[in-house]
């Protein structure tokens, strides 16, 4: 690409929000797993809280489709963006953002929340998904490889499977036992709340794209019925955060049902 | 075709290459006894001996054999002599089969009889090969092919092959022949591929890999079936981030389940730079017996020569499509359809340049033909004669051709509107018995805005041109 269109590019992404922006991810009701599920409740958070529209569009080869391999993906006229941190510096682009008024200080304490996030719940989910014995058999398997016939079902589902369980062995959770998941889980819990206090919020009195993942991930696995309810069980006992949920499920998503 | 072997490394040309039977070199003068024999003289067949079998069976070499016991004259005798020894090579069990007839010696000897000696060579347990490749979007491979002839004594062959290519595409083919005795032919494949392939006319790549039974024999002698069964995922996945929205719709993976069935007539006197005789081949396709592709393809491709004056070959071929959707459960993706333009199918135009597109990417039709008129003639003032000038051929071309969607009702008319034609002047240079090269200079007459067409230098190389 030549600099020129590099540069016609960069403006084309300054262009204001388009009307027609869908939003990309599995089928929530027979297909999605509860990592991604998660990711893509939380970009659909976020661009809530910004008060963009779009329109989602389940498909089910949308992993497939997506340019890194992860859902949820949004296509914005040309552009195609995918998995929050891009999305949200996209929105960045054409000038929409939560966190104008932050200092410094609180935009990099509030990424390194969402780092903490994104490996501690994000992997656990993955752990949940492809390492529990019990979840697998009884829900990954069948979801996963719902959309596929067989024999391609068996495969894909293995094939994931294998390229899942390395990349949870290189960053050291294959070894980990289902306690000490929970108890990653718990301890993320607590520093969250710990940071969250008393307040409505992170940082100030308007949620943030920390808020918006906090979300999906939390509500994901608070709704998401599994065999073995215990990271559930794990999230309820901070009822900081189940408020926290409570109130961005009624401010951002409620309304629309109630229309 | 995606790929072409820059060496001839077709089964008939290997084997056949000693095509006439060799001279024995006997001296008349050594004989004790010298016989002068008319053709037609009646003739009887006392003894074949077969020379240099190892880990051939007899069976089959006696029933390739046993025909030539029934000749009743000499000519039949050099005739059906000379059918044995192509089946013997057909099978290809040996390197080498030269025959060799004399008159018969010995106490049982009859009035008119003959014997009939077969020497042969039996090939190595393994042969293998390295060599080079160059498929047609410029990506160089290396290719190892290792084959294991006549395993089990009965012609059976281990075929493997694998190429590495300058892209890191990665493809392999392991193919396992049986062939039977008897008339018809039979010959029984089966196989397991993966093959890769990249499309950027259409912005897609595509990774395929799966397993294929093919059944051939012969219910006419010139009419050549093949049944096929073929199994295949496909992982398909766009070339970059600007390939068109629609084709990324598509990437995923597929199963095709499909059975396929082939007829062959092949008249012809060459393969690649015929002088005579036609070729008729019928390709039909059912897919989704299981899987999640399904579609009904029916193919053809017509090919007719004739010899206007020494060397002057006046080619015509046609070839075309036709497929349908069965059911809405079933998809059809974009390597399963129809593409037009470029050197193979419509010279004068880009590769895959005819058609419905999306922003740039060619999206494939569900109906097709095109056309082509030739005239070869050789090189002028023939260079090289007899040798390796014939190897080129200039030729004249015109090319037609045209798409069309199926779903809406009048294909004729479809077809007959806003036709593309285009025509030329170009050498055509034959590799091996397999492929040819193409270097021509096209003058595209007729097309549409769309279109992309190639003015001026075209270059193709491939196994079936239109």
């Amino acid at each position: 690409m030549s600099l020129y269109d590099k540069i016609q590019l960069e403006m084309k992404a300054q262009e204001p929000w388009p009307k027609d922006v869908r939003l990309f991810q599995p089928y929530e009701v027979e297909q999605i797993l509860l990592p991604d599920n998660a990711n893509c409740l939380a970009v659909q958070t976020f661009l809530k809280m910004c008060n963009l529209e779009y329109k989602v569009d389940p498909r089910p080869n949308a992993e497939a489709m997506s340019p890194t391999g992860k859902v949820p993906f949004i296509k914005c006229g040309a552009f195609i963006i995918a998995e929050m941190e891009p999305i949200v510096q996209f929105v960045g682009g054409k000038g929409i953002t939560l966190t104008e008024s932050m200092s410094m200080e609180d935009k990099a304490d509030m990424r390194a929340y969402m780092t903490l996030v994104n490996n501690v719940l994000g992997n656990a989910e993955m752990y949940i998904c492809w390492c529990d014995d019990e979840t697998y058999r009884e829900v990954t398997k069948a979801r996963y490889g719902s959309i596929y016939p067989w024999p391609l079902n068996h495969i894909q589902v293995w094939t994931k499977r294998s390229e899942e369980l390395k990349r949870l062995k290189v960053l050291g959770w294959q070894q980990k036992t289902l306690e000490e998941v929970y108890n990653d889980v718990e301890t993320c819990c607590q520093a969250l709340t710990d940071r969250l206090d008393k307040n409505d919020f992170f940082f100030g009195s308007k949620p943030t794209e920390l808020e918006a993942l906090i979300f999906g991930h939390l509500y994901t696995i608070l709704t998401t019925p599994l065999p073995n309810s215990a990271l559930a069980d794990t999230v309820k006992n901070f009822p900081e955060l189940i408020n926290l949920i409570k109130r961005i499920e009624k401010t951002y998503f409620k309304r629309e049902t109630n229309h | 075709m995606g790929i072409v072997h820059a060496k001839d490394l077709s089964e008939s040309s290997k084997y056949q290459a000693t095509k006439t039977i060799p001279k024995v070199n006997i001296n008349y003068e050594e004989c004790e006894e010298t016989k002068e024999l008319e053709l037609n003289v009646p003739a009887r067949v006392d003894k074949i001996h077969v020379e240099g079998l190892g880990r051939t069976k007899n069976d089959i070499v006696e029933d390739a054999l046993k025909d030539i016991f029934t000749a009743n004259t000499f000519q039949e005798v050099l005739h059906k002599t000379h059918t044995a020894r192509q089946k013997l090579n057909s099978l290809s069990l040996f390197r080498n089969v030269s025959v060799h007839i004399d008159v018969s010696k010995g106490s049982k000897a009859t009035k008119d009889g003959l014997e009939v000696t077969f020497q042969v060579k039996e090939l190595k347990r393994v042969v293998g090969g390295v060599n080079t490749q160059i498929g047609n979007n410029n990506e160089g491979s290396l290719v190892v092919g290792l084959k294991a002839p006549n395993v089990f004594g009965r012609g059976e062959r281990l075929q493997t092959e694998y190429s590495y290519g300058s892209r890191r595409s990665n493809n392999y083919s392991v193919n396992f022949i049986k062939p039977f005795m008897g008339k018809r032919n039979p010959v029984f494949t089966a196989g397991v591929y993966q093959h890769t392939s990249e499309w950027p006319s259409s912005g897609y790549k595509q990774l395929e890999r799966g397993g294929l039974l093919d059944f051939g024999f012969n219910s006419h002698h010139l009419l050549k079936h093949n049944l096929q069964y073929d199994a295949c995922i496909r992982d398909m996945g766009v070339i970059s981030r600007n390939s068109s929205f629609d084709v990324r719709e598509q990437s995923g993976s597929t199963l095709k389940s499909a059975l396929r069935h082939i007829l062959t007539i092949d008249l012809r006197d060459e393969p690649i730079f015929p002088s005579c005789g036609s070729l008729l081949q019928l390709t039909s396709e059912f897919a989704g017996v299981g899987g999640d592709v399904g579609f009904l393809k029916n193919d053809f491709y017509l090919q007719a020569n004739y010899s206007l004056m020494e060397d002057f070959v006046l080619q015509g071929t046609l070839s075309g499509g036709f497929m349908h959707e069965i059911g809405d459960e079933k998809k059809i993706n974009l390597c399963d359809m129809y593409y037009l333009g470029g050197p193979l199918s419509l010279r004068g135009f880009k590769t895959r340049g005819v058609g419905p597109q999306s922003d740039g990417d060619a999206l494939g039709s569900l109906c097709y033909f095109s056309g082509g008129l030739h005239l070869y003639t050789p090189l002028p003032f023939r260079p090289g004669k007899g040798g390796f000038g014939e190897l080129f051929r200039t030729h004249l071309f015109v090319n037609a051709g045209n798409v069309a969607d199926t779903k809406s009702e009048d294909v004729v008319e479809q077809l007959k509107n806003n036709l593309r034609v285009s025509s030329g002047i170009g050498v055509a240079i034959r590799l091996g018995q397999m492929a040819r090269v193409e270097i021509n200079y096209c003058f595209p007459h007729k097309f549409e805005q769309d279109d992309r067409v190639q003015e001026g230098i075209q270059f193709g190389v491939g196994v079936q041109f239109v």
